[in-house]
């Protein structure tokens, strides 16, 4: 097992992710004009709440490689080709592949629990937090105490980098700064809590079985989030009686935010 | 001896880890209330968020109202600030030295060194032991019968921490700027003894006496039944400072004003 370990740990992660965001751009049409791009993407799988609570979970983890855009798409892989080959080397291919994988999954379940549930989102950009974060936490975990990276000046930009793009993210208005901050959460916490030598502390291995029962926690609500009106209207047409049907509705109703609720009301519009 | 810590150091250790426990199980609760009735799981869903909300709110509300109108408040934070950053910011590299060089040599020295390094972190299972073989090898250094007292102190062990700080008085008159003679004094009136007083206005006399020695001197002339005295202690301790006081300090001289304020005084 080691050694297939080790064989593994020699695949180049970060050429692989470039690859694969390239190659799912031309395959979804990014560059021909396509008009059926969005249908595409959606096929290829674009996170949406409603889609993942309609048991479609492998969006959670399918949207990270995929772009909305030319622009989208060189933004990423600037910062993927920026950071990655260096966190790779440091946490070896393996670590980093959960790495990119749990952030991307941390960053879609924030989408998840806060986000519009019908709207869309595509884009690595919330692993790519998540290795700022983990760069973060490496940081944090190497110096005498937990502020000493603050001395230098290279640590010091990337958090300048991390607050810039957060910025950025609240200014543009079709930026999901949501998945960003689930990212970066989920990245600094992973990198910070497991991704680290020697015998853990029994505090540590607290926080480790707390932090991971929370994760576990947030998926299973983003595949069942039995409060939210899209699942409870998708539980209505799949009752087995009329009246739990109707005790379902009820409860669509009740969960439905007021807004949508006298739009809906309305006929004909 | 188990290690004794605070209220608050205890909800620092494990609130966090509670909060963290409840947000993972909040799901199951709602999972188990849908089943049984899908409304009831929505209403508590969206009454519980907007429970939080306005908790969240309050207690901000709160605090920043506390922080105007109650003078120790402020001071309050200022000292929890103070000690999350040291304790942030505690350098490694002298602690994991200190026991490399223990593992080859024991020497009290070493030991004191390193039981100094883990109270500084409020490990003091772990600063006991290392401070009791100190002194076992070598009862003369005057410094780690000073830091088993403070670690006693913190236990609440107040006979044996008075022992200890009474040791390094003995041994080195004054040691510390009057630490180890404070702390005697004060362990001393924790155990009920009439004799705290004269210790307490020894260690206000020769080392000036700073709102901690001076409130803690009130408290014992207080028990002593000397309220002319306390009140003097007490405006002493609440007295405008010549300097900026650390944050312990300035804790204290928060509480001597808020006592002198029962009193019927001003600072």
């Amino acid at each position: 097992m080691r050694d297939v370990l080790r064989e593994v740990d020699d695949i180049p992660v970060t050429l692989t992710v470039v690859i694969a965001y390239v190659t799912l751009a031309f395959v979804t049409g990014m560059f021909a004009g396509d008009e059926q791009f969005g249908e595409r993407l959606a096929e290829f799988g674009w996170l949406v709440p409603m889609a993942v609570a309609d048991g479609e979970p492998w969006r959670l983890l399918a949207h990270a490689f995929l772009h909305g855009g030319p622009l989208h798409l060189a933004f990423n892989l600037m910062t993927l080709w920026t950071i990655g080959p260096a966190l790779e080397r440091s946490l070896g291919s393996v670590r980093f592949a959960a790495l990119y994988a749990t952030a991307a999954i941390g960053g879609a379940l924030a989408v998840c629990l806060i986000y519009d549930p019908r709207q869309p989102v595509v884009g690595g950009s919330g692993a790519l937090f998540g290795m700022m974060g983990a760069a973060v936490a490496m940081n944090m975990r190497s110096g005498r105490h937990v502020f000493a990276f603050l001395d230098f000046e290279g640590p010091r930009r990337l958090l300048g980098t991390i607050a810039v793009n957060l910025v950025l993210g609240f200014a543009i208005p079709f930026v999901s700064n949501t998945a960003h901050i689930g990212g970066l959460v989920t990245g600094f916490a992973v990198t910070f809590l497991w991704l680290r030598a020697g015998t853990p502390s029994a505090a540590l291995r607290q926080w480790r079985l707390a932090t991971a029962a929370l994760f576990v926690s947030v998926l299973a609500w983003s595949v069942w989030p039995v409060t939210r009106s899209d699942w409870l209207h998708r539980a209505a047409e799949r009752a087995e009686s009329a009246q739990q049907a109707r005790s379902l509705l009820e409860a669509a109703r009740r969960a439905t935010p007021r807004d949508n609720r006298l739009e809906l009301g309305r006929p004909g519009r | 001896m188990a290690p004794r810590s605070g209220v608050g150091t205890r909800l620092l250790n494990v609130g966090p880890l509670a909060l963290v426990w409840a947000f993972a199980a909040w799901p199951i609760v709602l999972w188990l209330l849908h089943a049984s009735d899908p409304e009831l799981a929505v209403a508590v869903a969206q009454h519980t968020g907007a429970a939080a909300w306005f908790a969240a709110w309050s207690l901000a509300l709160v605090g920043i109202v506390a922080c105007l109108v109650f003078p120790p408040a402020l001071a309050f934070v200022r000292r929890g600030t103070a000690r999350m950053w040291t304790s942030l910011t505690m350098d490694q590299a002298p602690l994991v030295k200190a026991l490399g060089e223990l593992r080859h040599f024991e020497t009290a020295s070493r030991h004191a060194e390193v039981g100094r390094l883990f109270r500084l972190r409020r490990q003091h299972g772990q600063a006991l032991l290392h401070f009791a073989r100190a002194v076992e090898l070598d009862p003369t250094i005057a410094s780690a019968w000073h830091q088993f007292g403070l670690v006693l102190f913190a236990q609440h062990e107040w006979r044996a921490a008075a022992t200890a700080c009474a040791n390094a008085e003995q041994l080195d008159p004054g040691h510390a700027f009057g630490d180890a003679l404070l702390h005697h004094g004060r362990a001393r009136f924790l155990l009920g003894d009439s004799g705290a007083v004269d210790v307490l206005r020894e260690h206000a006399r020769r080392h000036g006496g700073g709102p901690r020695s001076q409130l803690w001197l009130a408290e014992a002339l207080v028990a002593t039944g000397d309220p002319d005295g306390a009140r003097t202690a007490l405006q002493a301790a609440a007295a405008p400072p010549a300097v900026r006081l650390s944050a312990e300090e300035n804790w204290f001289r928060a509480l001597a004003r808020v006592r002198l304020w029962g009193k019927g005084g001003s600072a």
